[in-house]
């Protein structure tokens, strides 16, 4: 079965084709500028050269024809026909309360995206956008919607309600959601597989550190608590996002600066986290060069990324009253080794013995990074997101044909 | 229909602040003016209005990159053939925009709206000039534009249901404010109303019943308003204000529209508000508030 995972944004679109017979890809892209004359398109299909094409693409309706028309091209397509695609997986970042599993997209599924409008303004509206022109270029192929929220929807009450009027809740469903659902739930299930144990019986913590940053606590093999909240602002400091602070601040600087909410809302999540502090960078790699040659808010900026991270993974382990495995994945927590080193320096007294030559080894590959005997087991686990929204696309496609 | 290039005439504060606002919302715009001096200093200060937001962390260095490289400007009116929407904005001289609608008339596809920003002109007498005047609509926008979420859309008397129903979506779906539909009448409903408000302010300053400074603490502070009227007539200009009331006074014929005699000689002095940096009150070069 081939299936197309779709990650569809206001303007743009990525996309992957899985064959899912070995789980190999195909082919990937994706499609910039939608709404412009000048969109383009950038196709990679797996052992032949990149192609690159300049066209005006209006709507997703017609980049979703692109994207086909590209799988299909006769010198640099992978597929004979568009009826070899059998399933298309949708990435969809709000899934709210009613979505706890992937989901085969249907009148009620659509419907109940929709309603998600609100809680995810800029993204589930174009999610349903690249839904909508899936349905339109292949009318009869099954889609199915896996949500970055799901995953965290076991969190009891505890780890999802804040501590504000109960009426709150219930009018406006603010809570914590959680998000990289799709992640923490891959990189769990593959850290418990490099580990040859069951995941149920793993007190795990997963860190997601990317562009946007947060940690989730594993516990029966399910999620317990995650940093982010009712939007991805919450938690860890991230490139530009500030993470948690006191709320007062926001209507402190807003009568002080003058500002609107649009501008308080831009500054905590575009100009605030590691960029505010450092003043030079979002990017860590670039934190850690300009550390390196000595410039002082550059190591504050390291510092602090790395202070707020170990305090989660602190009171998540004093959460599940104990800790058997840390994962890092994503941009940063694949890549980074000078942030391992110090996040994991920092909290032996949980019983993590650092290797720090398995620590700097550069790999694709899921791999671990303390010395054998470590109490706690700390991992390097890749994230694969597009690959899991495949697996659950096939699964419920296959469930759904017998 | 779709919306991807609009055209704006006309770079002075309101052109500057639509020409703002329609590249931040993504569309592409092409700004024309008479000469290149105009566009040079019409552009110059959209710039320093995003280097403001971005001093107010609204936009980053990226954003202000991009809404940039969506505007277009140029002396040639041509251009404006291949936009969706024309919206004229130039001074509210009913002469000089007639001018411009024949013109865009001719150079515009027929089904290409055009609009115009008058705040008290009529629609039906510039729709006249028009060989379509089906397509003609008002959209009067409100300073500063890009803070102010509402649109009076005005239907002259030929104005189509069809070039409304697009003016709507237009303001509602596309640049996300929201568009009340006004039928033409001198002043519409925003500018008849806070002109009598500035009006009656100035009435009241005259008769000595108390100080600019305190109208416009009670006002602002006992009815929630942002500015009070001498701040907000500073901020229009006090030239706009006051031709806005004479041309009121002219239509409707009633006194209540006669514009204060202190206002006309603020104007005459040259005493314009903020764009001038003294009006009733005083105003840097950025035309923050200092006295």
């Amino acid at each position: 079965m081939k299936v197309l995972v779709i990650n569809a944004g206001s303007s743009s679109l990525k996309y992957q084709l899985y064959d899912m017979m070995d789980e190999s890809v195909l082919a990937s892209g994706r499609v910039e500028r939608i709404g412009m004359d000048s969109s383009i398109v950038t196709h990679e299909p797996a052992d032949k050269p990149e192609v690159r094409d300049v066209s005006e693409i209006l709507d997703h309706v017609t980049a979703v024809k692109r994207v086909i028309e590209m799988l299909i091209h006769p010198s640099h397509g992978v597929l004979g026909s568009m009826n070899e695609i059998d399933a298309v997986g949708h990435r969809i970042v709000h899934g709210g309360e009613v979505f706890k599993n992937s989901a085969l997209v249907t009148q009620d599924v659509k419907l109940e995206i929709r309603r998600l409008f609100d809680l995810a303004p800029l993204h589930n509206p174009a999610h349903m956008m690249g839904i909508t022109a899936v349905e339109s270029n292949l009318p009869q192929v099954p889609q199915a919607v896996v949500f970055d929220t799901a995953f965290h929807q076991t969190m009891p009450d505890t780890s999802y309600l804040y501590p504000i009027p109960r009426v709150l809740y219930r009018r406006h469903k603010i809570r914590r959601y959680g998000f990289h659902g799709t992640s923490h739930s891959y990189v769990s299930g593959q850290a418990a597989k490099f580990l040859n144990k069951p995941l149920e019986e793993l007190k795990m913590i997963t860190c997601h550190i990317g562009n946007g940053a947060s940690c989730c606590a594993v516990l029966d093999g399910k999620s317990f608590d995650t940093s982010m909240g009712m939007t991805p602002l919450e938690g860890l400091m991230m490139g530009t996002r500030s993470g948690d602070l006191d709320p007062a601040i926001v209507p402190f600087v807003m009568n002080k600066e003058e500002l609107t909410l649009n501008e308080v809302n831009s500054m905590l999540n575009k100009h605030s986290g590691m960029l505010a502090v450092s003043g030079l960078s979002s990017d860590m790699r670039e934190i850690t060069d300009a550390m390196a040659d000595g410039d002082k808010n550059a190591k504050l900026a390291f510092d602090m990324y790395v202070y707020r991270l170990k305090k989660y993974i602190g009171a998540y382990a004093a959460a599940m009253n104990g800790l058997d495995t840390l994962v890092f994945t994503a941009g940063v927590g694949e890549n980074s080794a000078a942030v391992r080193k110090a996040v994991c320096e920092g909290i032996t007294f949980l019983g993590i013995d650092l290797d720090e030559e398995r620590n700097a080894v550069r790999s694709k590959e899921a791999r671990e990074i303390t010395k054998d005997g470590s109490r706690v087991k700390v991992l390097v686990v890749p994230t694969n997101e597009e690959l899991l929204i495949a697996r659950d696309t096939f699964e419920l496609v296959k469930a759904a044909q017998t | 229909m779709l919306f991807k290039t609009v055209g704006v005439v006309g770079l002075g504060t309101m052109g500057q602040g639509i020409t703002e606002m329609l590249a931040s919302n993504g569309l592409d715009v092409i700004v024309v003016e008479k000469t290149q001096e105009r566009l040079t200093y019409g552009m110059e200060m959209i710039v320093l209005s995003l280097d403001k937001q971005i001093e107010k962390w609204a936009l980053t260095q990226a954003e202000r990159k991009l809404i940039m490289n969506r505007i277009e400007t140029t002396t040639d009116y041509e251009k404006l053939a291949g936009c969706e929407l024309v919206i004229e904005t130039i001074t509210e001289d009913l002469e000089s925009k007639k001018a411009i609608f024949e013109l865009l008339d001719k150079i515009c596809g027929p089904d290409v709206i055009l609009a115009s920003n008058t705040s008290t002109l009529s629609l039906t007498e510039l729709a006249s000039v028009t060989q379509y005047s089906d397509r003609v609509i008002g959209m009067h926008f409100i300073y500063p534009v890009s803070k102010i979420d509402i649109v009076e859309l005005v239907r002259g008397l030929k104005t189509s249901e069809h070039t409304f129903s697009q003016s709507k979506y237009f303001v509602d779906e596309i640049i996300h404010k929201k568009g009340i539909m006004v039928f033409e009448s001198p002043g519409f409903v925003t500018t008849r109303l806070i002109c009598l408000f500035i009006n009656e302010a100035l009435h009241v300053l005259e008769e000595g019943v108390a100080s600019a400074d305190d109208i416009d603490k009670a006002m602002r502070i006992g009815y929630s308003f942002q500015h009070g009227p001498f701040e907000m007539a500073d901020r229009f200009g006090l030239d706009s204000v006051l031709a806005a009331l004479d041309r009121m006074f002219r239509e409707y014929g009633e006194l209540k529209y006669r514009p204060s005699i202190v206002l006309k000689k603020m104007v005459r002095a040259g005493h314009l508000g903020a764009k001038s940096g003294v009006g009733f009150f005083k105003y840097d070069k950025d035309g923050d508030r200092i006295s």
